[in-house]
């Protein structure tokens, strides 16, 4: 529809101001319709539709609604319409029913059933445990968690400033250790990363109690490490310099057709570290799966693992010669690196 | 109706009509599942019946080789392990860690002061000869936390010196009373320590020169994987665990050698077997041994001889009560479950437990519920509860639901038991244990107040099995 005034029509200029309150006028992006849907059954409010003053075009109560009528008639008490019953209490003591739950429910029922608590694994625990000694107010922790009574020197900020580095840990997500969270993910088998948390728990464990290694010195470590006598008692650190040690320096690339002849050109390509570390400790769970286990029960990849980490500081592991191969193939190809030529 | 949809009805209905037989059919799940005007059937059909006739694949073709991995993977030659020795290293128990460092100023349990209330929040080591006594009677389990740590030590809690007290209580009558039998059953959340107290109770009874009689599991008892026996002369039939009982007698001489060997015997037992003149209590043990069939005899006369005036004080326990509250997995001759309370053993367990025999030389009797393995007992958890209002003196006990199926003879055993329940460590004991950790190497932190709540807290209020899990072990 073209406007019912034009401006451009005018051949003179009209003094034109619009009012300030009709210019722009704010507006809903989207209109409330009104409410339209269907109340349930124990809605305090009838349903809109019920608006009819004539008896007969009234809807229809509810079959329960209808029921419970009739049962106040004859006297009886009808069914429940304030409350929705449960299906757990509908089911309850018929086995038959029951059997026929959803998986879900089935398995509710019987942690409920069963008198045990939960059988998490989680290294915190969610239940309180009250001490013997009934106190009424129990000391949840929080009482002696005084925060620094450090004045708000800076203006506009409420409660301090933190003082940096941050300590180690403050960051929710990456409170562990980098080396332990990666080799805790490179575990997981199907997104069972609680299974994998406890491996890696039972790797630290078995590195811990197992005796001081022998350092072979035609396979050395890592320069700076510490001596091996040091190592059990700092697990996270003989981890990692299990892995370090046997990490690969580069990757050989092979790049289709840049050879000629069909020959693949094999390019040696630096790693970084996560990447480093990843390799490795992938070799080590190569060579641990071929390991054989000497037990039974959940322990045993973790301790195969773990017998393969003090292999590799001590140099009996085959780690150390995809390593060293690595490494000749990478020396032998490395007149294969173009580096970009400066101007 | 989609045009398609109908054409397909329509031709279902004609093949409807053709393929079913003139009767109905049994199920509706029978009709026939044939796609219409599908030629494929026909075209697949292999007229010879025989697999692989078909003509072999083009030169180079990509087929599918489900073998073809097979050859590259390498046998493995290394020796197996021989039958037991993979349940035997999953069960092993270690108990030092030579890479821990050895905590200065650690004080050993002694005679004298195992019952002293002031140590309490103190961890304190265990001599070697308990540590000996106690690994005999399989007080140690491998889920706790031994193997990383230089030697025994257990952290003398709260609930330790209410352990501690009872003792003194059982061992110390007023003039001209007679000593007292205590009974007690271990709660508690899963990981906070009752199968520790028991050992705790175990330990300062060695230590007291008691007699220990251990029942390491409960489950042991009832899940008929040792042999059994109707007892002759009892009525109603009770049933006899001959190799268990010996294994049993084996683990008392283990346990408590000297005291056995110093006790000559007193009164004339009736067995199968002759005895030997003066024979001392190891002996008569020893000689039920090595006659399984006689150990119930033999033991039932060694309980005999221990409870004759003059003899030590008898520590029993027994972990894992909620196995024997019920039925057991052995058959009667009427091919019925027995109750575990027909068992010799249990029965003589509960018997003291349920206070229906008494010791008259005074003593403990510790049970300890578990939750990390065990049966539903409803008798138990309610007798229990009872308990607990009793304790508090609550002006209502719980009620037992009347209509609700009950092991009448569970809860007759527990009518008027008491309860000690092991609950969260406070955070002065928290503190003293982590100190431990810190100083035997395991713990690489500062033990300061913040460190100290946070794990405490982080532990469920101070669940010592969710604190140790979280500062020494590593869990992430």
């Amino acid at each position: 529809m073209p406007p019912r005034l034009n401006l451009l029509s005018f051949s003179r200029q009209i003094p034109y101001r619009p009012k300030p309150q009709t210019q722009w006028r704010i507006q809903p992006a989207v209109r409330i319709a009104p409410a339209q849907c269907r109340a349930y059954v124990d809605a305090k409010d009838p349903a809109p539709a019920d608006r009819s003053k004539r008896v007969d075009a009234k809807p229809l109560d509810t079959v329960s609604d209808e029921a419970r009528a009739t049962s106040e008639v004859m006297g009886e008490t009808g069914p429940e319409t304030e409350q929705g019953t449960p299906v757990e209490d509908v089911v309850k003591g018929d086995k038959e029913a029951q059997a026929k739950l959803p998986k879900v429910m089935q398995d509710k029922l019987k942690a409920n059933s069963s008198g045990s608590g939960p059988k998490g694994t989680r290294s915190y625990s969610t239940a309180s445990t009250p001490t013997t000694g009934a106190d009424p107010y129990p000391d949840m922790g929080l009482l002696t968690f005084n925060p620094d009574p450090v004045a708000p020197d800076v203006p506009g900020v409420k409660f301090g400033l933190p003082s940096l580095p941050l300590p180690k840990g403050s960051h929710l997500k990456y409170r562990y250790d980098d080396i332990v969270d990666q080799v805790t993910n490179l575990l997981m088998r199907h997104g069972r990363k609680s299974v994998a948390q406890r491996n890696m728990s039972l790797i630290l464990q078995h590195l811990r109690t197992s005796p001081i290694p022998t350092i072979n010195p035609a396979r050395p470590l890592l320069p700076g490490a510490p001596p091996p006598s040091h190592l059990p008692l700092n697990p996270i650190l003989y981890l990692t310099l299990a892995i370090d040690s046997v990490a690969p320096l580069l990757r050989i690339r092979s790049q289709r057709g840049a050879a000629g002849g069909g020959v693949a050109l094999q390019i040696p390509v630096p790693l970084g570290q996560r990447q480093r570390r990843r390799t490795s400790v992938e070799w080590i769970l190569g060579n641990a799966s071929k390991r054989r286990t000497m037990g039974s029960g959940k322990g045993g990849f973790a301790q195969r693992i773990a017998q393969e980490l003090i292999a590799c500081v001590e140099g009996k592991s085959s780690a150390w010669e995809r390593r060293n191969a690595i490494h000749k193939l990478g020396v032998a190809a490395r007149a294969n690196i173009v580096m970009p030529r400066r101007r | 109706m989609a045009s398609s949809t109908c054409l397909r009805r329509f031709s279902q209905l004609s093949l409807d009509r053709a393929t079913q037989p003139a009767f109905a059919p049994r199920s509706l799940l029978a009709a026939t599942q044939a796609s219409c005007f599908s030629t494929s059937a026909a075209r697949h059909a292999n007229p010879t019946g025989k697999k692989g006739m078909g003509a072999a694949p083009k030169r180079g073709t990509k087929t599918l080789n489900v073998k073809k991995g097979r050859k590259d993977t390498v046998k493995d030659l290394s020796k197996k392990p021989s039958p037991g020795d993979r349940k035997a290293m999953r069960k092993r128990i270690v108990l030092s860690n030579n890479n821990a460092l050895e905590v200065p100023g650690l004080k050993d349990l002694e005679k004298d002061n195992a019952l002293d209330p002031s140590n309490e929040g103190k961890v304190m080591g265990l001599a070697e000869n308990v540590v000996d006594a106690l690994r005999a009677v399989e007080a140690f389990k491998p889920s706790q936390g031994w193997s990383l740590f230089r030697r025994p030590a257990t952290l003398m809690r709260k609930e330790t010196i209410q352990v501690a007290q009872l003792l003194k209580e059982a061992e110390e009558a007023p003039e001209g009373q007679a000593k007292k039998t205590l009974r007690r059953i271990l709660t508690g959340q899963r990981m906070s320590g009752k199968s520790t107290l028991i050992l705790q109770g175990l330990a300062m009874g060695v230590l007291r020169d008691w007699v220990v009689i251990h029942l390491p599991e409960g489950q042991d008892l009832v899940n008929a994987h040792t042999e059994y026996a109707p007892l002759p002369g009892s009525q109603p039939t009770q049933y006899t665990q001959d190799l268990y009982t010996a294994n049993l007698l084996s683990q008392i001489i283990k346990a408590n050698e000297k005291i056995l060997a110093s006790i000559n015997i007193n009164t004339n037992p009736s067995l199968p077997f002759p005895l030997p003149a003066n024979s001392n209590l190891k002996q008569l043990a020893d000689l039920g041994i090595i006659n399984p069939e006689a150990s119930w005899p033999v033991f039932a006369a060694l309980w005999k001889e221990l409870t004759q005036p003059g003899r030590p004080p008898i520590m029993l326990g027994l972990d894992g009560l909620s196995h024997v509250m019920g039925e057991s997995q052995y058959m009667s001759a009427e091919v019925k479950r027995i109750h575990a309370f027909d068992l010799t053993i249990v029965r003589h367990f509960i018997d003291h437990l349920s206070g229906k025999v008494a010791l008259p030389n005074g003593g403990l009797v510790l049970a300890a519920t578990t939750k990390s393995n065990s049966p539903t007992s409803p008798a138990l958890d309610f007798s229990i509860q009872v308990a607990e209002a009793r304790q508090n003196k609550a002006s209502d006990l719980p009620q037992w639901n009347p209509y609700a199926n009950v092991d009448q003879r569970a809860m007759e055993a527990l009518k008027d038991i008491e309860v000690l329940k092991v609950g969260g460590m406070s955070k002065e004991e928290a503190r003293s244990i982590m100190e431990y950790y810190a100083a035997s190497g395991m713990l690489r932190a500062k033990v300061d107040e913040g460190f100290v709540t946070e794990k405490w807290s982080l532990a469920g209020m101070g669940n010592i099995g969710e604190l140790e899990r979280a500062s020494v072990r590593l869990r992430v």
